[in-house]
């Protein structure tokens, strides 16, 4: 298959290699040294692909099942390093990949249960109601009468992954960035086989429903009598997704509460339990018209230290006090190392670190904060910054968790957005 | 001694499930008619009665699997509702699921058979006859309920289907993947060719085959080729309403 791919092109823009590379490493938490660049306008190049090899890529991605498409959103969900287009087509094209049909639904029950749909469930939709990244969803009764919501793995998912992440490597090995990129391959290789096991997304589903108790938020009960390795059944709860739930034109009083329930699973997950369900996707939230809030999808949680969840308030806390030497080494405390000179430090500290901050901390500042796009996007805004931030090339290393951390906060804010939310940001943490 | 008609039927198949295990076991040249008569527990003159060669045995067995498989389709109470590329895929599937037993005894089929094609296509026609009426029936039906248009050379179109299937069958032989997942997705993907080649009625013109299945493969994500998975204009009929394989 990779014979049909020009590899030449690839290997001769070289940038898709670093952009994608860069939005990898961050997303994995793999700790990728940052190579040196010289000249200011080179490096700002390598921030977005260009058009060509982002086709190029996605027409390689988007002949695959599954897992490409994954590992394609892995690599660009991240940042703004793709181009837009390229973003909704992957997106787009995520919900065009083939549906599972009936043989192999029947196949993949056979083999897990030992027996046909039919006799397994008391009801089960031939046609699935949701897409999956790696399956899809169909609606089905228990035995008791119980609505799930059955989760389905494409068979030989595991297999797939082995060959396309061969592919991907074939591609790879080429450009200019290989050996840096191969490592974040492995990374993926590792979390997309965790991912493959719906035993592990069973147990931290459980998990988070007994710990994660916050009124109006619902998360499903697992049926294990009608799940296995490669089929999760959960409680099917009702509720639409974002943008289906936006058409309904609901009123500010339902977008703010939501919005609310959405930030405070955010802290109390994170301050609670030092632990993130998922990235802040849209499909991973169900809006109900009972004002309950669906949180499914426990594929891929995060968990953080304690250092970790103790500094986070103190950094911000030291931005909102604009005190440079407690932002610095609270970084520093985090795992940043910067090699700079101390005048060096003191002009990234103004010139850049301190409008991010104000930019971060100005929601905390104001206790309450609209997000409703009032003629300017709060997170548009911050775009710039992070894009400073991110062509700083002497900062050495960054803390794993950190990177995750940042992109579940800033997909959250772009989530109340979208959403015109009003969001009560004062947090006994901040104080 | 009279013997029934279903009890004749009964020592038939009781034979030939014999003749697959020693065949398994011993591999062909070495299986004695006499031990699967053994086996079988019938008389070393009885198994002449029912299959007079060793190689009578061997492809009584692949027609035998044939009748498994068409039994097993019948089996699924919503066939007929499935489309024409979903129940190719289901026969395939079944096929694999009920040779995999027998996986051993395959391989010498397919050793005896493309050892010597002529002789072997010759065996094989009975099992062949069998197969293929499957997916005629199958064809005709989406036919007959609007899923796909009339085919410009329909009687081309089952012999292909077995010559593709014959293909998966080798695939699935030296498959060494986990729980032969490469088969599963071969399958998969190859089938939803087929599926829209004989939705656009492609296979008349048998030269520009090749390179449609070339360009629809790149293209399918890209561009829409046509709606080809759309509800059909009525009902389908049963599976193999008309009788039995
Ligand atoms: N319990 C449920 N009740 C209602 N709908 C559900 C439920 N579980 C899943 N869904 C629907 O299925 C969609 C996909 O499910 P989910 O988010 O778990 O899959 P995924 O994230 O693609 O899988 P992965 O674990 O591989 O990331 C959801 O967006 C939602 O619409």
């Amino acid at each position: 298959m990779s014979d049909s791919i020009p590899t030449g092109k690839l290997a001769r823009s070289g940038i898709a290699g670093g952009a994608l590379l860069k939005a990898g490493g961050r997303q994995l938490g793999h700790a990728a040294k940052r190579p040196f660049l010289s000249e200011p306008a080179r490096r700002e190049q390598q921030l977005q692909l260009d058009d060509d090899t982002a086709r190029i890529l996605f027409q390689a991605f988007s002949r695959l099942r599954g897992t490409a498409l994954k590992i394609a959103q892995m690599l660009s969900m991240e940042s703004n390093l793709v181009p837009e287009w390229f973003r909704r087509e992957m997106s787009k094209s995520y919900h065009q990949v083939p549906p599972l049909g009936r043989p192999l639904i029947r196949k993949l029950i056979l083999q897990e249960f030992g027996k046909p749909p039919e006799a397994l469930f008391a009801r089960f939709e031939a046609e699935a109601f949701a897409a999956a990244s790696l399956g899809q969803v169909h609606a089905a009764s228990g035995q008791g009468g119980e609505a799930l919501a059955v989760k389905l793995q494409y068979p030989g998912i595991g297999v797939t992954i082995d060959n396309d992440l061969q592919l991907l490597r074939t591609l790879i090995r080429p450009t200019r960035y290989a050996k840096l990129l191969l490592s974040s391959i492995d990374e993926i290789e590792l979390r997309l086989h965790e991912e493959v096991d719906y035993h592990r997304e069973a147990d931290n589903t459980e998990w988070f429903r007994n710990q994660l108790q916050l009124p109006g938020v619902e998360i499903p009960a697992v049926h294990r009598d009608y799940s296995s390795k490669r089929v999760l059944s959960t409680e099917r709860l009702p509720g639409l997704h974002l943008e289906a739930w936006l058409d309904t034109r609901p009123a500010q009083q339902a977008r703010d509460r939501f919005g609310q329930q959405l930030y405070d699973i955010f802290v109390h997950s994170f301050y609670g339990l030092h632990a993130l369900h998922a990235d802040p996707n849209p499909g991973n939230y169900l809006f109900a018209d009972d004002g309950n809030l669906g949180l499914v999808d426990f594929g891929c949680v995060r968990r953080y230290s304690a250092d970790f969840v103790e500094l986070i308030p103190r950094l911000l806390r030291a931005y909102k006090e604009r005190d440079a030497v407690k932002v610095i080494s609270t970084y520093q405390r985090l795992g940043m190392v910067a090699e700079m000179e101390e005048d060096e430090l003191q002009r990234f500290y103004d010139e850049v670190l301190q409008p991010f901050g104000d930019w971060l901390t100005k929601p905390f500042r104001a206790g309450r904060f609209n997000f409703a796009n009032q003629g300017f996007s709060y997170t548009a805004e911050g775009w710039a910054s992070f894009r400073q931030l991110a062509k700083v090339r002497k900062i050495n290393s960054l803390a794993n968790e950190f990177i995750y951390f940042d992109r579940t906060f800033f997909g959250l804010y772009q989530l109340f957005e979208r959403m015109g939310a009003c969001i009560d940001m004062e947090h006994q943490w901040l104080v | 001694m009279k013997v029934s008609k279903q009890e004749k039927a009964l020592t038939r198949k009781r034979i030939l499930r014999a003749a697959g295990d020693v065949i398994s076991e011993k591999g062909y040249k070495t299986a004695s008619m006499r031990e699967i008569a053994r086996r079988a527990e019938v008389g070393d003159a009885t198994i002449y009665n029912y299959f007079p060669t060793k190689e009578s045995l061997l492809y009584g067995y692949c027609e035998e699997k044939q009748r498994a498989v068409a039994e097993a389709l019948k089996q699924i109470e919503d066939f007929h509702e499935y489309s024409l590329r979903e129940q190719l895929q289901q026969l395939t599937e079944t096929e694999l699921a009920l040779w995999l037993p027998d996986r051993a005894f395959l391989t010498q089929v397919f050793g005896l058979t493309f050892s010597a094609p002529v002789a072997g296509a010759v065996n094989l026609a009975g099992t062949r006859r069998l197969f293929t009426r499957m997916v005629e029936d199958m064809i005709d039906a989406a036919i007959e309920a609007g899923e796909i248009p009339e085919q410009p050379y329909r009687e081309l179109l089952a012999p292909l289907y077995w010559d593709y299937f014959t293909g998966i069958l080798a695939f699935w032989l030296h498959d060494d993947s986990e729980g032969f997942a490469n088969t599963t997705q071969l399958v998969d993907r190859s089938v939803e060719i087929i599926a829209m080649v004989l939705q656009t009625a492609m296979i008349g013109k048998a030269l520009d085959l090749l390179s449609f299945l070339f360009r629809s493969q790149i293209s399918r994500h890209l561009e829409k080729l046509g709606e080809y998975t759309g509800p059909w204009k009525k009902a389908k009929r049963r599976f193999m309403e008309g009788g039995d394989v």
